[in-house]
């Protein structure tokens, strides 16, 4: 007798199971987010986070996309890939994620866009900037929503071929960011001025205590101007030492994240002046009604000025929900052709994305750092706007690059 | 490549730069040799204690706003902190552990890092934090052509203090000849009457102190944030190996080698910058492979 009820209670609950799952599942549009969240890249990545849930919540509280709710879970990736990559895993085949989103960290997000591939689950990556992910390496089911090195150095040589310098020092980080940013730099710079000459060059390893020593070294070597291939939390100590040797006073410097929030607002008044930099956003730039009013709601919700990864993740959020929307349903393939070549509002203006290699076309503001009355930190001044389509590789050259 | 040509006046500002990232890795360092010359302990939490020293600086400087008086009060409060941190360590666990192989204490300390690096996210949290240099030490000013930051100036003036406080503290008072002796014969020590237990406190809290100013004084030269102990403990311990395990004044030797072939070869040969420090402990140990001053060890 016991054993026939343990039968049936076996049975009954295979049974049970998949009824009583599936439907409940079939209810939501879920989005998974493996992201760094725990050290020095929690400061960019918590934006994203944060700006792509209060765009979710007004989506929810508005009906959602297609009668759905979009649910979304994060994971921790510890800035390593193996943790991250289990973590994509984990959400991809037990939670069963219909989009996945994510993360800062280059070698990750080309490790998750991999997977995603073989998986066909699509993948949105928010902050990784290797030109890579949309570039070489692209394919159908990823897509990114932030600028990349090859978009950053066009946009930077782009700005520093109107002025006057010739003779450059590059210097920068050792590692990928470091390399590939400043090689975009110098080679768009090349094409675009061919006078430019380039004197020397200074590597130091990521996290360098002391970056004294080498902005001694540039300075003796007399350039017009310097290109800093810096990121992350270095800029922030290269920019203290950059004050403390009269770096700015002397020669000026391109550093692309260096007019960004996250990395001047620690410096506070503090942080060296005539600083040019670039950047996909700014709480102050645009003056437009938009950005005004998605900053009034940033700072309401979360009691702080929203800086670059939050644009990141407002976009994710539109373009997420817009495109399920125009797709009718919640298909892979669906979805990937909504999204080719869609264009969502943002603060930032107009953003559409590029159907040949997946790439939001998002404008870079070029500025140059100055104190303003009514911020105890430095903010961008003379800001120029340099148009997505501008600066990003024709589809031609994707292609050339894709082939190899 | 062409750098147009280096100049006397270069080599001697590069020089002098050196100099002052000498006295940080020194401070550090002689304290990393003295608990290892004297007590046998291979400290590996020294960058930790560093590390904490950094933090207190940033919160106690910020308490008071910071300004030159919070960032002087930070500089004498912070290394006390760690002194504390560290005097509870050593009575509460490690005066236990003396006798164990240096194996165990280096799992032991090696244990600590992870404690301590847990305990800074919970007090500090994640993010990292900056704090600037004081108003008087602020900025740079012209050095034969070239500008020499003030706050590198400020570090040269106290290298040579903490040197000659040391020199006073191991030659000149009791505690100092005590931990002299009991690091060449501990057991003689003990047998003449002295409690040597207390020494090893006193020295392990002196040698921490000094990391806590080290990391004071590094404070607004850098980012405060998980990881400098890291970066900090693989450099002192290869200047203690160079210098002598144990010799404090292997230890400065150490760190000017470190220092300065770090400063020239950014300036003579800056792709490759990185490698010249590491080289230069390479060609030591392969001359010296027990470190240039005698060790203790």
């Amino acid at each position: 007798m016991q054993r026939l009820s343990v039968c049936l209670f076996l049975a009954l609950s295979l049974l049970i199971v998949p009824f009583t799952t599936a439907p409940a599942a079939a209810k939501t549009i879920t989005v998974g987010i493996v992201d760094c969240y725990s050290g020095p890249p929690s400061t960019y990545t918590n934006d994203v986070r944060d700006a792509f849930k209060m765009e979710i919540d007004r989506i929810n509280a508005a009906g959602g996309v297609l009668g759905r709710k979009i649910e979304f879970v994060t994971r921790d990736s510890k800035f390593k890939v193996d943790i991250g990559l289990a973590a994509a895993k984990e959400l991809i085949y037990r939670k069963n994620v219909d989009i996945m989103m994510g993360t800062i960290n280059s070698a990750l997000a080309l490790a998750i866009s991999d997977m995603c591939r073989k998986e066909k689950v699509p993948f949105l990556v928010t902050f990784a900037k290797s030109a890579k992910i949309t570039g070489a390496k692209g394919h159908d089911y990823v897509f990114s929503i932030t600028e990349n090195t090859a978009l950053a150095g066009k946009a930077g040589a782009v700005g520093l071929a109107k002025k006057p310098y010739l003779k450059y020092w590059i210097a920068g980080d050792d590692y990928e960011y470091g390399h590939a940013i400043a090689d975009a730099v110098w080679n768009n710079l090349k094409k675009l001025k061919p006078g430019v000459t380039l004197l020397g060059q200074s590597w130091w390893k990521v996290g360098e205590p002391d970056f004294t020593p080498y902005i001694t070294a540039i300075l003796s070597a007399r350039p017009d101007a310097v290109i800093v291939a810096t990121g992350g939390r270095d800029c922030v100590p290269f920019l203290k030492a950059a004050k403390a040797t009269g770096f700015t006073k002397r020669v000026p410097f391109y550093m692309h994240t260096a007019t960004e929030l996250s990395t001047l607002k620690p410096l506070g008044l503090n942080a060296p002046e005539g600083v040019i930099g670039t950047s996909n956003y700014f709480f102050y730039y645009p003056r437009t009604p938009e950005n005004e009013a998605f900053v009034k709601r940033f700072e309401a919700a979360y009691k702080r000025k929203p800086a670059v990864g939050a644009i990141y993740g407002l976009l994710a959020a539109r373009f997420i929900s817009r495109a399920y929307q125009k797709a009718g349903k919640v298909k892979p393939k669906a979805f990937i052709k909504a999204m080719e070549g869609m264009t969502v509002d943002s603060p930032v203006g107009k953003v559409t994305m590029r159907a040949c290699d997946h790439q939001a076309m998002l404008p870079m503001f070029m500025g140059t750092t100055k104190k303003a009355p009514g911020y105890d930190f430095l903010i961008a001044d003379d800001i120029v706007t340099i148009a997505g389509k501008d600066v990003m590789p024709d589809c031609a050259e994707i292609a050339r690059q894709r082939k190899k | 490549m062409d750098s147009g040509g280096i100049t006397v006046a270069a080599l001697m500002q590069q020089v002098l730069v050196g100099l002052s990232r000498t006295t940080i890795l020194f401070i550090v360092s002689s304290g990393l040799s003295l608990v290892l010359g004297v007590l046998r302990i291979p400290n590996v939490a020294h960058g930790s204690l560093y590390m904490i020293g950094a933090f207190v600086t940033y919160s106690v400087a910020s308490f008071f706003g910071q300004t030159t008086a919070g960032f002087i009060i930070a500089l004498a409060v912070a290394p006390l902190v760690v002194a504390a941190v560290s005097l509870v360590l050593e009575r509460g666990l490690l005066c236990h552990l003396y006798d164990r192989e240096h194996l165990m204490l280096l799992l032991f300390t090696f244990a600590f890092t992870l404690v301590f690096g847990d305990l800074v996210k919970m007090i500090w949290g994640s993010d990292y934090r900056s704090l600037s240099a004081p108003a008087i030490v602020q900025g740079s000013f012209d050095l034969g052509g070239f500008p020499f930051p003030r706050y590198s100036l400020f570090l040269l003036v106290m290298g040579p203090l903490v040197a000659l406080g040391l020199w006073l503290l191991t030659n000149k008072t009791k505690i100092g000849k005590i931990a002299r002796a009991a690091a060449v014969d501990r057991e003689m020590v003990d047998a003449i009457g002295i409690d040597v237990s207390k020494v090893f406190a006193a020295v392990f809290v002196i040698g921490c102190y000094l990391a806590g100013l080290g990391g004071a004084l590094v404070a607004p030269t850098q980012n405060i944030t998980q990881g400098m102990d890291h970066t900090i403990i693989i450099e002192a311990f290869l200047i203690v190996i160079i210098g002598g395990l144990g010799n404090i004044w292997g230890a400065l030797l150490g760190a000017a080698i470190f220092g300065l072939t770090d400063a020239i070869g950014i300036l003579i040969w800056p792709q490759f910058a990185i490698v010249f420090p590491y080289t230069a402990v390479v060609i030591v140990l392969l001359i010296r492979p027990r470190g240039l001053l005698k060790a203790i060890w």
